[in-house]
């Protein structure tokens, strides 16, 4: 495997009483990372450590063979941008994508004047370069911010909520933006938020934060499927949670829930099979819950159970059916599948999930 | 509905009354201000004030007042930048002291301030400092220390809060830009902060200008050595030459106006540079 691009290791950091606590992580110029966390949970202070903003207690960052965790921002050259893209008022656009330029006494060489323009045409800023902050969009300001923070080729770009403060189609063509320039220009991007759609749609890979810990860290996919503590399944919305508890027997393990037994697969491979007759949470994803109609009878599927539908929400893209038996069930179903089934309010039916979807912990 | 109706309407009249009542009060304050300045420039004429304007004696002031609190007000800068800066960015022991001790010259009335310098620069210190050749008591660099004193915690306040208000991360970012924090004071918190330093000095300028008890006290009241404009309001009113005065009090009167008017587009937040 290839030595990591970026490593963080143990990474502790205090800011008046609040604690980031033994952070570990790697990426690779090729990764864009999502941090991905509530509000507060310490996600600006990392990238504020990382740029070299905060000094951290402990631990150690590389950059590639490089030792870079006492090194004074001017000396990491990392691109940085807040959410609101704090541009110089008293310097023109191209002043202020010029500005790093200009620190390092580069803002005249030819070199540097070509990139500032190929990077403005790519960012549709072009022809904004001579209009001064206050006179440009909420958009524009947040190009120019970014065009800012890449003029001159930073290692790694670390982004701090980069598409909150957009409106929805501004968002959109942002983070086409951003997607673009994490492929087009080779730059390994750290880009945090709250909003797990972002994770989604930008991120090679996932690091989930609470209360100042790396709670969970993985391919986008699979923290959106198999969250591995309860409070990363809140956080990121898993709408169906269920208590129960593992039961071993026969060489299977079981999630076993008032009325409701899913077979797991053999004890060994059972997740947490040593909590076994302890609680457990199954979390489901609504997506992952197949839903069929069904006639009451006990030809069931394996891993399958009985329900009724209580109500649903339309949605313009699917409809959020919710069932009861067993417990309370959140079912997406796409707005095709629901006219086919035609279904209505106490309608029996068949709930199941895949072997690989069943997520206990 | 009646009743809704009858309420919404009692509502909007008694609203209606409270901002009459506010509206009355503004007029009446503005009137007597246009007043109180119309009655000044009545009392004068053209001619009168023409004459002042030859007299070496308001010329003599004039010099002295805009040399005396331009050099009080630069000494008063130099002085409030590092103190306002550090103040607004540090937290350290004794910080609340320290910015207490800014607010004294402030709230104490100038004669207060004035006896404080005397006896400071005279029985305290005076002869030490006479050795090294500083004379404050009744000399021209009394009034420049006194109008110094009173100026400097009002830039000092302002420069402070200025400091304060201003978007931190802005700092941040340019260090991230490859930016040494003392590269980052000159070429981002110096500029973001101009406003705000240009309308401390302002401030500053003005309150020296007009300074009057503090003056009087520590470089006394000396025709054509230690007078100011303000004193040489006070020495004509006291001899009963009243054309000297009101004139005289009519040039302060235009020049704090022009400070004022320099002032409000300064800190105004419509004002873009």
């Amino acid at each position: 495997m290839k030595n990591p691009y970026l490593l963080v290791k143990n990474l502790t950091v205090q800011a008046g009483k609040f604690k980031l606590q033994d952070i570990s992580f790697s990426m690779q110029p090729s990764d864009y990372l999502v941090i991905l966390g509530a509000t507060g949970s310490g996600k600006t202070i990392l990238l504020e450590t990382l740029v070299g903003l905060r000094a951290p207690v402990k631990g150690q960052m590389f950059l590639g063979e490089r030792e870079i965790t006492n090194l004074p921002p001017e000396r990491r050259s990392f691109g940085f941008a807040y959410q609101d893209s704090l541009l110089y008022p008293y310097l023109n656009v191209k002043d202020n994508i010029l500005f790093g330029a200009r620190a390092k006494k580069k803002d005249r060489e030819q070199a540097v004047l070509e990139r500032l323009e190929r990077i403005s045409n790519k960012m549709g800023i072009a022809h904004l370069l001579d209009r001064y902050p206050h006179s440009l969009s909420g958009g524009e300001k947040q190009r120019v911010s970014l065009a800012r923070s890449i003029l001159l080729n930073p290692p790694i770009l670390l982004l701090d909520e980069p598409l909150s403060a957009l409106d929805p189609r501004m968002r959109q063509s942002m983070q086409e933006l951003l997607r673009e320039l994490h492929l087009s220009e080779q730059i390994g991007i750290i880009h945090v938020t709250h909003d797990f759609n972002e994770a989604l749609q930008l991120g090679t890979k996932v690091l989930v934060m609470d209360q100042g810990r790396v709670v969970q860290q993985g391919k986008p996919m699979q923290i959106f499927n198999k969250p591995e503590t309860l409070a990363v399944a809140h956080f990121l919305l898993v709408e169906n949670i269920q208590e129960g508890k593992i039961v071993k027997a026969d060489g299977l393990s079981y999630f076993r829930q008032k009325g409701n037994s899913l077979t797991l697969g053999p004890v060994s491979q059972a997740t947490r099979d040593a909590n076994t007759d302890q609680k457990a949470y199954l979390l489901a994803r609504s997506g992952n819950i197949r839903l069929a109609l069904s006639d009451g009878e006990h030809n069931r599927e394996p891993n399958s159970w009985l329900a009724r539908v209580e109500y649903k929400n339309l949605y313009h893209t699917h409809v959020d059916v919710f069932c009861k038996g067993c417990g309370y069930w959140q079912v997406a179903l796409s707005i095709a599948d629901w006219q086919r089934m035609g279904l209505r309010q106490g309608a029996q039916v068949q709930l199941s999930l895949k072997k690989e979807d069943l997520h206990v912990i | 509905m009646d009743l809704k109706h009858q309420s919404r309407s009692r509502t909007i009249f008694k609203k209606g009354l409270l901002f009459v009542f506010f509206w009355g009060i503004l007029l009446l304050i503005i009137l007597f201000f246009l007043l109180l300045i119309y009655s000044l420039v009545s009392y004068s004429n053209y001619e009168t004030v023409v004459n002042v304007l030859r007299d070496p004696e308001f010329h003599f002031a004039l010099k002295f007042t805009l040399g005396t609190s331009l050099l009080a007000t630069a000494l008063a800068t130099i002085v409030a930048l590092p103190c306002g800066y550090l103040l607004s960015r540090y937290r350290f022991p004794g910080r609340a002291f320290f910015d207490t001790l800014f607010d004294i010259p402030i709230i104490l009335p100038p004669l207060v301030s004035g006896i404080a310098l005397l006896i400071f620069f005279g029985p305290f210190l005076g002869e030490q400092l006479a050795r090294l050749g500083i004379k404050a008591v009744f000399s021209p660099l009394g009034v420049v220390i006194a109008q110094w004193f009173i100026a400097a915690p009002f830039a000092v306040k302002t420069f402070k809060h200025t400091f304060s208000s201003l978007d931190r991360r802005m700092e941040k970012v340019a260090r991230t830009l490859g930016f040494t924090p003392t590269m980052v004071f000159y070429r981002v918190t110096m500029p973001l902060a101009r406003n705000g330093i240009i309308g401390g000095i302002i401030m500053a300028w003005a309150r020296a200008l007009g300074e009057f008890g503090a003056t009087a006290m520590l470089a006394g009241i000396t025709r054509m050595k230690t007078e100011t404009l303000s004193v040489a309001v006070f020495l004509n009113m006291s001899i009963g030459d009243m054309k000297f005065a009101i004139a005289t009090a009519l040039v302060m009167l235009l020049i704090a106006l022009t400070l004022l008017v320099i002032l409000k587009v300064f800190l105004s937040d419509e004002v873009r540079v």
